[in-house]
């Protein structure tokens, strides 16, 4: 094996032309399909990040996102008052009745309007999210017309930067922070007190209540006791499955989009594999019957020409990894078809990725490789070595 | 044209290589010609949509209404001929993953502002008797099988209709005659919505029409005007300018689909230019026994890039072929909702063979420079 192996390998060497040629052609398509993913897993990444295992969510029952959701205000107290709630320090329940509301405002980039989602939240909203943390200002004043806006918000469109007044609902509304939380969705949101949001947009409910809970155990008895209390026509939702519904119509979109397109060109790519493991055999027939004749097995003849291909396609496989490297981090917008809103994510390339873009490559090249290696095997010894 | 024939042979000379990289070539030209066709489909949305007609929203977004109040303050604006509205009805049928777009409109009015919408006289007279009457699109009632006469029930999906079920009858299925309106969509009577809608007397938008397309922009600021410092500012854009937005919100189309466009070619780029640099130095010695002969070297170039054309063009032709075939809304039935309807046309077959044409020509030149460059005496010497 490694005798053979290091013939193959080295034979790689001698036409550097075209196996650099077939290297690249799988090289393109690991790209495409890294870049591809990289999406997908950045919406996705968006929306999971912004669930946490100690909250939990609550939505009229059927609904599917918090938009088409409805909380009566005379349901909250009832909410605030179970005992999984979990009480901040001064013994408020940790429960924020928000309302989400989807406002338009210009693109930095092109100046078109885009829908920004804006977030009514409770006092409590800040201990609730505590990974959110504030890169610029302060929280707002519950009672004023003040707002925070998250980071990517702020670059995405105009008017949002800290200081600066915006007008939607039927008042103005200051900037006093900017925010961040670790990519999550509710960095493209806007977020002011849900009692002044409610009267500006003419809503008279809220849409949903987030609550930290007490303990992550919490979750099931808490569920059981929203179901069983007749007033309430809710139902609670572990806040990170939630947010995971949420990515995946649009996630399902990408990633099947990315699957197709990369399953086509990688037809392509295995193609170009094939036709130059085919000349590499072609043109090694003499040095094959050699080493026939020398006693090397057909099995053995397959596995080095099996792993010359893969050699190939995985060197192709790197070079692809790193042409989409820079895009990792970049970032971008795409509409989240559950809300309606512009949601902004970064391309997202993980370990994980890389390591599925190397096996891709790997699988391009073993497919490629198959026949022409079975056919260097079957080469009979007597005429190989006739061959000039 | 003499050397046709030599090509041809040329071509032959291995062929399952050839095969091969015909088919990559297909593959290319047919992954291309799609993504031109979603491309174009979005483009010719907005080509379509009206410029004689204006579209007002709410100015905080789309998915807050206004009073019907509105729309007669529109009718009363200068140079506005006729005016219809409509709501979003956002319900679901059986399960949210049949989603398609339901409009809650005025009849009348709204058949009378989309000539687009194409009915049959007595379909139209039966969806304007029925209260309950409805009309769906001939793509949707394909996908889902709707006949006319059918009932159709919707769960209600925004809270504001209340939670019972809406029950429709079918009264029509119309033709979409125009990219303007989509043939996977459902309208029915805004009057039966509203019965059962708090508040009431909603609508989500309106829709005007003005007979000047070049005074549109002073009309839409005179509408807008009219709302001014109301609680419910409105802004107004012709319906190209609005459908460009929502085609806009989807993310960065262009961008996204043209890189990956880009890579398509790239890779087919390798795949062919290698497989004919390969056919070219299989035969160093038969190009120099021809170069011997006395064939000039120019003439070698052409052999070699005719044949480099000759193989993708039947790849490519095969491939855009097979796009044409495949690649249409109706037997995808992808589209629907916010996914204009998209096909491949001629102008992408056009475009598709070009490029293979292209692919051809950029990967024979270089193994073509190196063919007609060769030094004979060493060529001869070398053995394969």
């Amino acid at each position: 094996m490694g005798l053979i192996a290091s013939y193959n390998l080295r034979s790689m060497t001698v036409r550097k032309g075209t196996a650099a040629m077939t290297a690249m052609g799988i090289a393109m398509v690991v790209a495409v399909f890294v870049m591809t993913m990289a999406i997908a897993q950045g919406f996705n990444g968006a929306l999971v990040a912004s669930g946490s295992n100690e909250n939990a969510i609550l939505l009229r029952k059927g609904a599917t996102s918090e938009t088409v959701s409805g909380v009566l205000r005379t349901q909250l107290p009832l909410i605030q008052a179970m005992p999984q709630v979990a009480r901040a320090g001064d013994g408020h329940p940790m429960a924020s009745p928000e309302l989400v509301v989807i406002i338009a405002l210009p693109r930095a980039s092109d100046d078109q309007p885009a829908n920004v989602p804006a977030r009514g939240v409770g006092p409590l909203a800040f201990e609730i999210r505590n990974t959110l943390t504030f890169v610029e200002g302060r929280r707002f004043t519950p009672g004023t017309r003040e707002i925070n806006v998250g980071k990517q918000a702020t670059v995405r469109f105009k008017g949002l930067t800290m200081g600066s007044d915006v007008k939607f609902g039927s008042a103005m509304w200051k900037v006093v922070g900017v925010f961040t939380d670790n990519d999550a969705s509710f960095e493209s949101e806007v977020w002011g007190d849900v009692d002044l949001m409610m009267p500006a947009f003419q809503r008279d409910g809220y849409q949903s209540v987030t609550l930290k809970l007490t303990d992550p155990s919490a979750f099931e008895s808490l569920a059981a006791a929203v179901e069983a209390d007749p007033r309430l026509d809710l139902k609670a939702y572990p806040e990170r499955d939630y947010y995971q519904g949420q990515s995946e119509t649009t996630g399902t979109l990408i990633r099947v989009f990315a699957t197709f397109v990369t399953a086509i060109l990688s037809i392509g790519a295995v193609f170009g594999a094939v036709n130059t493991m085919y000349a590499a055999v072609a043109y090694r027939t003499r040095e094959i019957g050699t080493l026939r004749a020398l006693g090397f097995s057909r099995s053995r003849i397959v596995s080095a020409f099996l792993v010359e291909s893969i050699a190939l396609a995985v060197i192709g496989g790197v070079i692809g990894c790193f042409l989409a490297l820079p895009v990792h981090g970049l970032s971008t917008g795409a509409m989240n078809m559950t809300s309606f809103s512009e949601l902004a994510f970064k391309f997202r390339i993980t370990p994980g990725l890389l390591v599925n873009g190397l096996i891709f490559s790997a699988v391009m090249g073993a497919v490629g490789g198959l026949l022409p290696a079975i056919r260097a095997a079957r080469i009979p010894v007597a005429r190989a070595l006739r061959e000039i | 044209m003499k050397f046709v024939g030599l090509i041809l042979k040329s071509a032959r000379r291995s062929k399952r290589r050839t095969a091969l990289t015909m088919i990559s070539v297909a593959l290319a030209v047919f992954l291309f010609s799609a993504l031109r066709a979603v491309l174009d489909g979005f483009d010719a949305v907005s080509a379509a949509s009206s410029s004689t007609r204006l579209v007002t929203i709410r100015s905080t977004s789309m998915i807050f209404s206004m009073p019907t109040s509105h729309a007669e303050m529109i009718k009363s604006t200068p140079d506005v001929q006729d005016i219809t509205w409509a709501n979003w009805f956002g319900g679901i049928y059986k399960d949210p993953k049949n989603f398609f777009g339901q409009f809650a409109v005025d009849p009348e009015s709204y058949l009378r502002m989309y000539p687009e919408i194409v009915l049959t006289d007595a379909d139209r007279q039966a969806f304007l008797a029925d209260r309950t009457g409805c009309i769906v699109g001939d793509g949707l009632a394909k996908k889902h099988g709707f006949k006319v006469g059918d009932k159709l029930t919707l769960q209600v999906g925004i809270p504001v209709y209340g939670s019972r079920d809406f029950d429709f009858n079918i009264r029509g299925i119309y033709k979409a005659n125009g990219a303007a309106v989509d043939n996977q969509s459902m309208m029915f009577h805004w009057k039966y919505a509203d019965e059962r809608s708090t508040p009431k007397g909603q609508i989500g938008w309106v829709v005007t029409k003005i007979g000047n397309p070049d005074r549109a922009t002073q009309v839409a600021s005179e509408i807008d005007a009219k709302f001014a410092n109301s609680p419910n500012e409105t802004k107004t854009q012709t319906e190209q300018a609005f459908s460009a937005s929502f085609a806009s919100m989807l993310g960065n189309l262009n961008l996204l689909l043209g890189s990956v466009a880009l890579a398509v070619v790239l890779t087919t780029l390798f795949v062919a230019g290698n497989t004919m640099a390969m056919s070219v130095r299989e035969r160093t010695t038969e190009i120099a026994v021809m170069r011997t002969l006395g064939f000039p070297a120019a003439t070698i170039f052409v052999l070699v890039v005719g044949e480099g054309l000759v193989v993708s063009l039947i790849g490519g032709a095969a491939g855009a072929a097979l796009a044409r075939i495949i690649v249409n809304g109706e037997s995808l039935g992808l589209t629907g909702g916010f996914i204009p309807a998209f096909g491949v046309n001629n102008g992408n077959v056009v475009v598709g063979i070009g490029l293979s044409l292209l692919i051809g020509l950029l990967a024979a030149v270089i193994p073509a420079t190196m063919a007609s460059q060769l030094k004979i005496v060493d060529a001869l010497r070398r053995v394969a």
